[in-house]
C-alpha cells in the first residue's frame, strides 16, 4: 500500500512537472516562429545590415580604414601610444587578434544573410515578387560585399553559404570569388529595375549590385591575373562584356548621377557651417547631403549611439572621430575641422605629386586641408600627434558649426539631425562604399574609354584627354582620395609594393619634432611581398579552429610586429 | 498499543506500524506513578545569569517543563528518586539525580562545541555527534559579536573552508563566498537557503536576525539541495521565538571610520621633476611650467601650495557607522513569537563630497502555534517566518580602469586645484581663465566623480514570509508542508548635470535616469519524516518530500532622458521633470525578469547503531526549466558513513585523554542549473543593439532581427563530485576540539560560454564545456576552559585549497580574459587554462632590469631573447622557451589569485563581567595584480611616491624600470612587475565588554553590557596597496585579487551597548 501510494504520488507529480517545467521568453522568439511575415523579413535584412554598425565600432580595425592608413597616400598618425594606426600603415601587426572584432562582424552578418536565404521560402503575405526579390537581392548582395571585403582584406578566408556551424578552413581564393559572384549576379537579376529614388536610402539595389561586381571583376581579374570572373553553382563565368554592360545598365538606368560641384558632396560644406566659413561662402557651395544621387551604395548612421549601454558605438561614424585633429586642435582655431585622434595624416607626396599633374584642380583642396593656409592656428605634435604631415584629409573628419547661440558644437549634424554633442558620438554622415564617379571611372577602365573619364574631369573643369591606364590611375588618386580604394587599386594594378615605399623618406613630425618617415619590419616593400598585400587573421581564431584555418603568409612572426618609434 | 486521545487517526497511512521500543527516541505512554514529588529551584549559567527557557525532562518520563525568565521552574516528578535533564542549547547537558531533595539549583557550563547541539542539515535537523558530512556552524551570537552591519562580513573568520573576500570596501557592497575553491567560472555563490526557503538573499539580513548559520561544504550534506547545491549551501535560520517570559534585548553601537592606510601620491614639485624625466628620458625638452600653468606655477614655487592631493580632497574623516537592534521575545508552549527591528547605517570613507551612503531597516516576525497537542508531542503546529528589509545606498564608481574613482584620485593630476576662486569646481572654463595650458583633456577628478558617478540611490525592498504547516499524526512521524513567497523591488535614480572639465569630458545635456523593478518567485515544499528503532540500538531517521519553485515573475522598467527643467539640482531630477523625446538622449526599456520553475523530490535517509555506526543516504531529483525536455532532470545521490571509535570497548582505556573520536567519510554529487534561460533554443532576438538607420532621418533606428545564439539542445546540469574524509574529536576532558576533513571537489561540465569560431556567426551557447578539480584540507582547533571566574577560548581554523582546470570544451582549452584590464593597449592578463588554477595571472617573466648596454650584449651574445628596442633601464623580459626571442609564447603564469591557505583565529576571554575577545583572519600564497596608473592612457597622470624606486641610472633600482611614455613595451607587456605577493593577516575585531549588571545588580535589567570595539585593527602583509583582501576581478566572478585603485575597508572604532530585560 504504502508503494502504491509513493507510485501514485511520484506518477502524478511528474507528469505536471512536464508542464510546470515548460517556459516561454516573451522578448524573443525563436527559429521555430521566425520570419513568418513580411514585417519579419525586414527585421531580419535589418539585422544583417546592422553588422556594418557593429564592425565600425571598432573602426581601426575595419577594411576601410586599412585600406586607408595603408595606402601610400596617408600614415599611421595618431598619438605615440597609437600603435594600431602606425602599425596599420607599416604594414605590420600590433597584437595576435587585431582584427577579431571586424571579422568576427562579417561573419556575423553573413550568418545572417545566410539564415536569411535559406528561410524566405517560410515567409508569407509578401505585397508582390518584387518586394521578395529586392530583399532576396539585399540579402545576396550584403553576403558578397562581405566576402569580397574578407577576400580583399585577407585573401583566402572559410566559405560558410549555409546557416550551420561548421569548422572550415580557408577556401581558395577562387572558390569565394565565384560565390561572390554567384551572388552578385542574383542579386542583379533579383532585383527590380527602379530608379534608386524609389528604394530608401541604405538599402542595397540593383545597381549597387551591379557596380559592385564590377569593383569585384576588377580586383579578382586584376590581382590574381585572370580575364574572367567564376561563377558558383556552375553559372559559367562572368566575361569582361558583362560587366561593362551591366555598368552602361547602371550608368543608364539607375537614375544615379555626378552632383554639381564636386566639394558639395562633403559635409564642410553644410549649411550650419558655411554660414562662418569663408571658403564655402565664397565659392557659394551646398552640401547635397547624404543618399544624394551620387551615392550608389554607403554604410548609415543615426543619432541614438552610447557605448554599448543600450546602442552600439558604430551607429555613429566612429571613421570621422579617428580622422579627426587631435586634441588641442579642433578647437575654434582650426575651424570648422573637428577633433579626433589624429589617425591617417595625408602624405604630402599626395599634395605634391597632384599639385604638379593638376593644378587647377580644385579637387586637391577640396579633399586636402593644409593647416598651414587653411585654419587659423594650428599646433603641431598636439598631444603627441605621430606622423604627422600638415595635411589631413576633408572627406571624412569632424565638422563642427555654431549654433544659434554662437556656441561651437562638435558637428554640424548636432543641428541638422540633433545628434548628441559629444565629439566622439555625434557624426552621422554616410560612409559611401560606391560612389557613382566611382562606376564612371571602372566603366573607362574596363572600355579602355575616355568618355566617362571626361565625364568625371569636366565637372570639375579639367580638360578631356585620351584614355590611357596612366591617365585612369591617376584620375582615380584623385577623384576617389581617402574613399577606400587606393589601397586595392595598388594591389590589383601591381603597383602596391613600389607605391608604398615611395612613403619612406617622407618628411614627417613625431610629437612636434621634424623626421623622415622610415621603414619598419625590412621596409614596405619587404612587408609587401612577404604578405601580398593581406592582413593577418585573428590569431585566436585560428586556434580556436584547431589549426584548421592557418595564418596567413607573412605574419605570425616577431618580425611582423611593429615595434613602434 | 499506542493510547490515542486524539481524533487524528485516519492520517495515520501506514498499515503496519513497526514496533517501537522504549528508549530516548520514543516516550511510551506509561501509567501515572502513585507517589509525586514537586522539584524547584533556578537554573543559572557559570555567571551566575538566570537561565530561560532550559528544559527539564524527568529522564524515562514525559514529564517536563521550562525555566521562566528568572529561570526558575517547578515540576512534579513521579518518585523521590528521579533523575532530571537539564538541556539548553549552547550548554552542557546535566543528569542530575533529585535524590529526595524538593530543591535542586543547578548551574549549566555554556560550551562552544557541544556535540549534543542540533545542527541544521537541510529539511530538518540533526545532533552534531551524529552528522557524517561536513558541514559548520556559526551561532547567531558570534556573528553578532563582532558588530558587523553584513552577516557575511562577520561569518570570514569562523568558517574554515569558505572564503569570504569584500568585492569592494564601499558600503553597502557584497562579498565574493567561494565554498571549497572555485568551482566553476559561471555562478559560483552557494545556495543560500533561509528558513528552509531556498534562494534568499542573506544581504538582507541584519546579523542581529541570526539564530544560527550552517554551512554545508561536503557534496554529501547538500546533496539535499541537489540542482543548486554545487557550490555548497548556506542555511540560514533566523531567531525563533522561546517560551518564557517576554524578554526584551537592545543591541546598539556607533562607531568611526577611518582609512587604514593611504598611498602616498607625489606632490606637485616632485610630479613636476618627474614628468620632465619622462620627457628627458624620451629625448624632448623639459616642459616649460611657467607658460603652461602660470598661476600655478607661481604659487608652487613661492611655497604657497604644495598641489592637490586628490584621495586627501575626497576623504570623508570619521566617517559614522551604527546599527541598532531591538528584538522581542517570548511565549508559552502554545504560541511563541520573536519580533524584531534592526536598523543599520553605513558611511563611506572615501568619496566626499558625495560619499557613499547605506542604510538598511529591518523587520521580523516570526511565529509558531500548537493548534493541537496530546500528552506527549505536538500534533498540529503553524509557523510563519516573515522578514521585511529596506536598503538604500549611493556609491561611486568602482569598477574598472573607465569607471574607478579611487583609480581617479590615486592618478589625477596634482597640478590642478579643486575648486576656483568662487569656490566652484576647476572646470575648463578655469583652465582657460588662469591659462592652464598642460593639456587640454585634463579634468578636475573630483568634479568628474561628482558628476558622472556621484549622483544616483539605489532602493531596494525585500519581502520574504513563509508559513509551515506541521502534523504529527503519530509520534515521530511528521508531514510538513511549507510555503514560501518572496517578493523584491528595487529602483534606482542618477543625475548627471551639464559640464564642462576639460576639452574632451563635458556633458552638453544632462541626464535623468530611472529604473524600477518588481516581482516575486514562491516556493511549496512538503515533506515527510520518520524516526524509528529496530531491534536493539538501530535507530532510522528519514525523510522524503517534493517541492516546485517558480521564479521570475517580475519585470524592470527604465527610462533614461535629458533637459531638466531644473538643471543642476539632485532633488529634482526625476523623468517628470525632464522635457522632450529624442533618439539621441532618449532610452527606454521594459521587460520581464524571465520566468523559470524547478520541481524536486528528495529523500534521506540517517541510521545510526548505537550512536557508533552511523550512515546516511540522500537522493534527490531536480527537473529544471532551464534546459530543453529531454534534459530536465538531473539525479543527485550521495552516501556517507560515520564510526564513532571512543564508543568502542577497546577505546575505553584512552577515555581520559580522547573523550571524543568520529571518523566519516562521505561521497556526492550536486548540480548547477544557474544559465540564463532557453539556451537550448535558437532564439531571435530584437535588440537595439542590432538595428540599423534606413533613409535620411538620422533619428530612426529600425528594429534588427537576429539569431543570439547558437542553439545548444543537449545543455544539462553542471555537476560538482566530492570525496570527503574527516573526523570530529574532543580531548583533554571535552576542553579541547579538533576537526579535520580532506576533500577532492571534481566540477564537470560547467555551464560556460565557451568561446566558438567566429566564423560560425552568432554568440556562443552556455555548454557544458570545462572540469575543474579543487583539493584540499581543513582543520579546526578549539580551546575552552573555565578556571572559577575566568574562561577562555581559543579556536583556530585552517584551509588548504588546490584549484587546477582539467578540462575547457575548445581546441585551445582556454578560455580568455579581457583586455585592457590594467591600461588601455593591454593583451588578457587573466585566463581559465587547462592545468591551472582558474583566473591565473598571465603574462611575462621578469629578471629584473637592465642597468647597462654591456648587460644587454651580453644577452645578445648569449643567445638570451632580448626585445629589439632594449636599452639601459628597461625590463629584462625572460625568454622562457628559450627562442632566443622575446614573443607572446613567453607568457607564462605569473601569479595566483587563490590563496592557498586561509585561516581565522578567535580568542575569547571571560572574567566575571569582563569579556574580551579578538578575531583574526589571513589568506596566505596568493598573488594580487596591482597597477594604480594606467600608463597608456594618459601619459600625465599622477604617480605613487613608489615611482621614487625607479631606475634613473646604473643601479639605481633593479625593480621599476625607467620612465618612459606609457605605450613603452616596459609597462605595455603585462608582467610580473605588477603582481605582489598578497598574504596577510588582519586583526579584524578586537571587543573589550563589561556587564554592568555585575557591578549594580539591581539594575532593571538582566544584562546590560557595554563594549568597546576595534576593528580591522591592523594587517600584517608585505603587500604595498591599500588593503590585501580584493575581491574585485573586473566585473568577472571568476577572477578575484586585480587592484586598480580598490575601495579600502575601513578601520573602525566604535562603541556599543547591549540590554536585556
Amino acid at each position: 500500500m504504502k508503494r502504491i501510494l509513493y507510485i501514485t504520488v511520484l506518477a502524478l507529480g511528474f507528469t505536471s512537472c512536464e508542464k510546470f517545467l515548460d517556459s516561454e521568453d516573451y522578448t524573443k522568439k525563436n527559429t521555430g516562429n521566425f520570419p513568418a511575415t513580411v514585417a519579419d523579413a525586414n527585421q531580419m535584412i535589418t539585422g544583417i545590415y546592422s553588422t556594418f554598425s557593429a564592425a565600425i565600432s571598432n573602426p581601426q580595425n575595419t577594411h576601410f580604414y586599412a585600406s586607408e592608413l595603408a595606402s601610400d597616400d596617408r600614415f599611421g598618425g595618431g598619438g605615440e601610444n597609437d600603435k594600431d594606426m602606425q602599425g596599420l600603415d607599416h604594414l605590420m601587426n600590433t597584437k595576435p587578434s587585431r582584427f577579431e572584432t571586424y571579422w568576427t562582424a562579417r561573419y556575423q552578418g553573413i550568418y545572417r544573410a545566410n539564415i536569411a536565404l535559406a528561410n524566405f521560402d517560410n515567409i508569407t503575405g509578401w505585397d508582390s515578387e518584387a518586394q521578395k526579390n529586392q530583399l532576396r537581392g539585399e540579402a545576396h548582395f550584403l553576403r558578397a560585399l562581405f566576402y569580397f571585403e574578407l577576400s580583399q582584406l585577407f585573401g583566402e578566408v572559410p566559405l560558410i553559404i549555409d546557416p550551420v556551424a561548421e569548422n572550415l578552413p580557408k577556401a581558395p581564393a577562387d572558390e569565394t570569388y565565384a560565390q561572390i559572384a554567384y551572388d552578385l549576379q542574383e542579386a542583379v537579376n533579383l532585383m527590380p529595375a527602379v530608379p534608386y529614388t524609389s528604394t530608401t536610402s541604405g538599402h542595397a539595389t540593383k545597381w549597387a549590385a551591379e557596380a559592385l561586381a564590377a569593383r569585384v571583376f576588377l580586383f579578382y581579374t586584376g590581382y590574381y591575373n585572370k580575364t574572367s570572373l567564376p561563377v558558383a553553382n556552375s553559372g559559367g563565368t562572368i566575361a569582361k562584356d558583362q560587366a561593362v554592360s551591366w555598368l552602361e545598365d547602371c550608368i543608364s538606368n539607375s537614375g544615379h548621377d555626378l552632383v554639381s560641384d564636386f566639394r558639395n558632396l562633403w559635409p564642410y560644406t553644410n549649411e550650419y557651417t558655411a554660414a562662418d566659413y569663408d571658403y564655402v561662402k565664397s565659392n557659394k557651395l551646398k552640401w547635397e547631403g547624404d543618399g544624394n544621387k551620387e551615392t550608389v551604395f554607403a554604410v548609415k548612421f543615426g543619432t541614438s549611439v552610447d557605448w554599448g549601454d543600450n546602442y552600439q558605438l558604430g551607429y555613429s561614424n566612429q571613421y570621422l572621430l579617428h580622422f579627426g585633429l587631435r586634441s588641442n586642435n579642433g578647437g575654434e582655431d582650426t575651424f570648422p575641422f573637428g577633433g579626433g585622434w589624429g589617425a591617417g595624416p595625408v602624405n604630402s607626396k599626395l599634395w605634391n605629386d597632384w599639385r604638379q599633374a593638376e593644378p587647377t584642380d580644385i579637387r586637391r583642396t577640396g579633399s586636402i586641408l593644409n593647416v598651414e593656409t587653411d585654419v587659423e592656428n594650428y599646433i603641431y605634435g598636439a598631444d603627441s600627434q605621430m606622423e604627422e604631415t600638415g595635411f589631413w584629409q576633408k572627406k571624412y573628419i569632424p565638422i563642427r558649426a555654431y549654433n544659434s547661440e554662437g556656441t561651437l558644437v562638435n558637428s554640424y549634424a548636432v543641428l541638422s539631425d540633433g545628434a548628441s554633442d559629444d565629439m566622439q558620438i555625434s557624426h552621422t554622415q554616410d560612409l559611401i562604399l560606391i560612389r557613382f564617379a566611382d562606376v564612371l571611372l571602372m566603366h573607362a577602365e574596363l572600355k579602355e574609354d575616355a568618355t566617362n573619364l571626361n565625364r568625371v574631369r569636366a565637372r570639375v573643369n579639367l580638360p578631356a584627354i585620351s584614355y590611357s591606364l596612366e591617365a585612369l590611375k591617376k584620375e582615380r588618386r584623385w577623384e576617389l582620395a581617402f574613399e577606400g580604394l587606393r589601397y586595392f587599386d595598388l594591389m590589383r594594378w601591381g603597383d602596391a609594393a613600389s607605391a608604398l615605399a615611395a612613403q619612406e623618406g617622407v618628411d614627417i613630425k613625431n610629437k612636434g619634432i621634424d623626421t623622415k618617415m622610415k621603414a619598419f619590419g625590412g621596409g614596405y616593400k619587404a612587408r609587401y611581398e612577404a604578405t601580398g598585400g593581406f592582413w593577418p587573421l585573428p590569431e585566436s581564431q585560428i586556434q580556436l579552429s584547431e589549426g584548421v584555418m592557418t595564418q596567413n603568409a607573412g605574419w605570425g612572426t616577431t618580425n611582423a610586429e611593429f615595434p613602434g618609434w | 498499543m499506542f493510547a490515542l486521545r486524539w481524533a487524528v487517526a485516519p492520517l495515520i497511512v501506514f498499515a503496519n506500524t513497526p514496533n517501537l521500543h522504549a528508549g530516548n527516541l520514543v516516550t511510551t505512554h506509561k501509567q501515572a506513578a502513585p507517589v509525586q514529588q514537586t522539584i524547584s529551584g533556578m537554573v543559572t549559567n557559570s555567571s551566575g545569569e538566570a537561565l530561560p527557557g532550559v528544559s527539564i525532562q524527568e529522564s524515562g518520563t514525559s514529564r517536563g517543563t521550562t525555566t521562566d525568565n528568572n529561570g526558575r521552574y517547578s515540576l512534579q516528578v513521579s518518585s523521590p528518586n528521579a533523575t532530571l535533564v537539564f538541556s539548553y542549547i549552547g550548554y552542557e547537558s546535566q543528569n542530575v539525580s533529585t535524590a529526595g531533595k524538593s530543591t535542586l539549583n543547578i548551574t549549566l557550563a555554556d560550551v562552544m562545541n557541544n556535540l549534543d547541539e542540533l545542527v541544521v542539515i537541510g529539511y530538518g535537523t540533526q545532533k552534531k555527534k551524529l552528522t557524517t558530512g561536513a558541514s559548520v556552524q556559526v551561532k547567531g551570537e558570534d556573528i553578532q559579536k563582532l558588530s558587523t552591519s553584513s552577516v557575511l562580513g562577520a561569518l570570514q573568520s569562523q568558517s574554515p573552508g569558505v572564503q569570504i573576500v569584500q568585492g569592494s570596501g564601499m558600503p553597502g557592497e557584497g562579498f565574493k563566498v567561494t565554498v571549497r575553491g572555485l568551482g566553476t567560472i559561471g555562478d559560483s555563490s552557494p545556495l543560500y537557503v533561509i528558513d528552509g526557503i531556498p534562494g534568499g538573499d542573506i544581504n538582507t539580513l541584519n546579523p542581529s536576525d541570526i539564530e544560527s548559520v550552517d554551512i554545508l561544504k561536503d557534496a554529501a550534506s547538500a546533496a539535499i539541495y541537489g540542482s543548486r547545491a554545487a557550490n555548497g549551501v548556506v542555511l540560514v535560520t533566523t531567531k525563533q521565538g522561546k517560551e518564557g517570559k517576554l524578554a526584551f534585548n537592545y543591541d546598539g553601537y556607533v562607531g568611526w571610520q577611518n582609512p587604514y592606510k593611504i598611498p602616498s601620491l607625489l606632490n606637485a614639485k616632485e610630479y613636476m621633476s618627474i614628468m620632465n624625466e619622462v620627457r628627458f628620458n624620451e629625448g624632448q625638452a623639459p616642459y616649460d611650467w611657467a607658460s603652461l600653468i602660470p598661476k600655478q606655477y607661481e604659487q608652487i614655487m613661492d611655497g604657497s601650495w604644495n598641489g592637490t592631493n586628490w584621495l586627501k580632497e575626497i576623504r570623508n574623516e570619521n566617517a559614522l557607522t551604527q546599527n541598532h537592534a531591538i528584538n522581542l521575545n517570548g511565549g508559552n508552549e502554545q504560541s511563541k513569537f520573536t519580533m524584531g527591528y534592526s536598523f543599520s547605517n553605513q558611511d563611506g570613507i572615501l568619496g566626499k563630497p558625495v560619499q557613499p551612503v547605506f542604510t538598511r531597516h529591518n523587520f521580523r516576525m516570526n511565529s509558531e502555534h500548537v493548534l493541537l497537542k496530546n500528552d506527549n508531542f505536538n500534533v498540529i503546529t503553524l509557523g510563519e517566518n516573515l522578514t521585511y528589509s529596506f536598503s538604500k545606498k549611493s556609491g561611486i564608481g568602482i569598477g574598472n580602469i573607465f569607471w574607478n574613482d579611487i583609480h581617479n584620485m590615486l592618478v589625477g593630476n596634482p597640478l590642478l586645484p579643486v575648486y576656483n576662486e568662487n569656490g566652484g569646481f576647476y572646470d575648463q572654463a578655469s583652465k582657460v581663465a588662469d591659462g592652464w595650458a598642460l593639456d587640454g583633456a585634463t579634468a578636475n577628478p573630483l568634479a568628474d566623480m561628482v558628476y558622472r558617478r556621484g549622483q544616483n540611490i539605489s532602493n531596494n525592498y525585500a519581502l520574504f514570509a513563509n508559513a509551515s504547516l506541521e502534523i504529527q499524526p503519530i509520534q515521530n512521524l511528521k508531514f510538513r508542508s511549507t510555503f514560501g513567497y518572496k517578493m523584491n523591488a528595487s529602483s534606482y535614480r542618477q543625475y548627471t548635470p551639464i559640464f564642462t572639465l576639460s576639452t574632451t569630458s563635458s556633458n552638453p545635456e544632462d541626464d535623468v535616469q530611472q529604473n524600477q523593478g518588481s516581482g516575486h518567485s514562491l516556493t511549496f515544499q512538503n515533506t515527510l519524516s520518520y524516526l524509528w528503532q529496530l531491534g536493539e540500538g538501530h535507530h532510522f531517521d528519514a525523510v522524503v518530500g517534493q517541492s516546485i519553485e517558480k521564479w521570475g515573475m517580475g519585470s524592470d522598467l527604465s527610462v533614461t532622458n535629458s533637459n531638466s527643467i531644473f538643471p543642476g539640482s539632485w532633488d529634482n531630477a526625476w523623468i517628470t521633470n525632464t522635457k522632450g523625446v529624442s533618439g539621441a538622449t532618449t532610452t527606454l526599456s521594459g521587460a520581464p525578469w524571465g520566468e523559470g520553475s524547478l520541481a524536486s523530490f528528495f529523500g534521506r535517509l540517517n541510521y545510526n547503531y548505537n550512536e557508533t555506526y552511523m550512515a546516511t543516504l540522500i537522493l534527490r531529483a531536480d527537473g529544471s526549466s532551464n534546459f530543453g525536455k529531454n534534459h530536465r532532470w538531473g539525479y543527485f545521490p550521495s552516501v556517507a558513513a560515520g564510526w564513532v571509535v571512543t564508543n568502542e570497548s577497546f577505546m575505553q582505556d584512552s577515555k581520559d585523554w580522547l573523550n571524543f573520536f568520529k571518523l566519516r567519510a562521505s561521497w556526492g554529487q550536486n548540480g548547477n542549473q544557474n544559465i540564463a534561460g532557453w539556451q537550448y533554443l535558437a532564439t531571435v532576438a530584437f535588440d537595439t543593439h542590432n538595428g540599423y538607420y534606413f533613409g535620411n532621418n538620422k533619428g530612426d533606428l529600425q528594429t534588427g532581427g537576429y539569431p543570439d545564439i547558437l542553439p545548444n539542445p543537449d545543455i544539462t546540469w553542471e555537476t560538482s563530485e566530492q570525496l570527503n574524509i574527516g573526523f570530529d574529536s574532543r580531548f583533554a576532558g571535552d576542553r579541547l576540539g579538533v576537526t579535520f576533513d580532506w576533500y577532492r571537489k571534481t566540477t564537470k561540465d560547467w555551464l560556460v560560454a565557451a568561446p566558438t569560431l567566429a566564423i560560425y556567426g552568432t554568440s556562443a551557447p552556455f555548454i557544458n564545456g570545462g572540469d575543474v578539480e579543487n583539493k584540499g584540507i581543513e582543520l579546526g582547533l578549539t580551546w575552552n576552559e573555565t578556571i572559577n571566574d575566568f574562561r577562555y577560548g581559543i579556536s583556530l581554523n585552517g584551509a588548504y585549497n588546490k584549484n587546477k582546470v582539467l578540462r575547457i570544451a575548445n581546441a585551445e582549452g582556454i578560455i580568455h580574459g579581457e583586455e585592457n584590464v590594467l591600461s588601455q593597449g593591454t593583451t588578457e592578463m587573466y585566463r581559465a587554462q587547462v592545468d591551472y588554477p582558474i583566473g591565473y595571472f598571465y603574462g611575462y617573466q621578469t629578471a629584473g632590469i637592465f642597468q647597462n648596454t654591456q648587460q644587454i650584449e651580453e644577452y645578445r651574445n648569449q643567445g638570451r631573447g632580448v626585445l629589439p628596442t632594449a636599452q639601459p633601464g628597461d625590463v629584462i623580459f625572460v625568454d622562457t622557451n628559450h627562442d632566443g626571442a622575446i614573443t607572446s609564447d613567453d607568457k607564462k603564469m605569473i601569479g595566483n589569485p587563490h590563496p592557498d591557505f586561509t585561516g581565522g583565529l578567535n580568542l575569547n576571554f571571560g572574567y566575571k563581567g569582563f569579556d574580551l575577545s579578538v578575531t583574526a583572519t589571513g589568506a596566505f600564497g596568493h598573488q594580487i595584480a596591482k597597477s594604480y596608473r594606467s600608463f597608456a592612457d594618459s601619459p600625465l597622470q599622477n604617480y605613487t611616491t613608489e615611482v621614487f624606486e625607479r631606475w634613473y641610472g646604473e643601479g639605481t633600482s633593479n625593480k621599476y624600470p625607467r620612465l618612459t611614455m606609457g605605450s613603452h613595451t616596459n609597462s605595455q607587456y603585462i608582467s610580473d612587475i605588477y603582481i605582489e605577493n598578497g598574504d596577510f593577516v588582519k586583526i579584524q575585531n578586537i571587543t573589550f565588554g563589561y556587564d554592568l549588571k555585575s557591578w549594580f545588580p539591581k539594575m532593571p535589567f538582566s544584562q546590560a553590557r557595554l563594549y568597546f570595539t576595534a576593528q580591522n585593527v591592523y594587517t600584517f602583509t608585505g603587500y604595498s596597496g591599500m588593503d590585501p583582501e580584493i575581491g574585485y576581478g573586473y566585473d568577472q566572478s571568476w577572477v578575484s585579487g586585480i587592484d586598480l585603485g580598490f575601495y579600502p575597508s575601513p578601520r573602525t572604532y566604535l562603541i556599543g551597548l547591549n540590554l536585556k530585560f
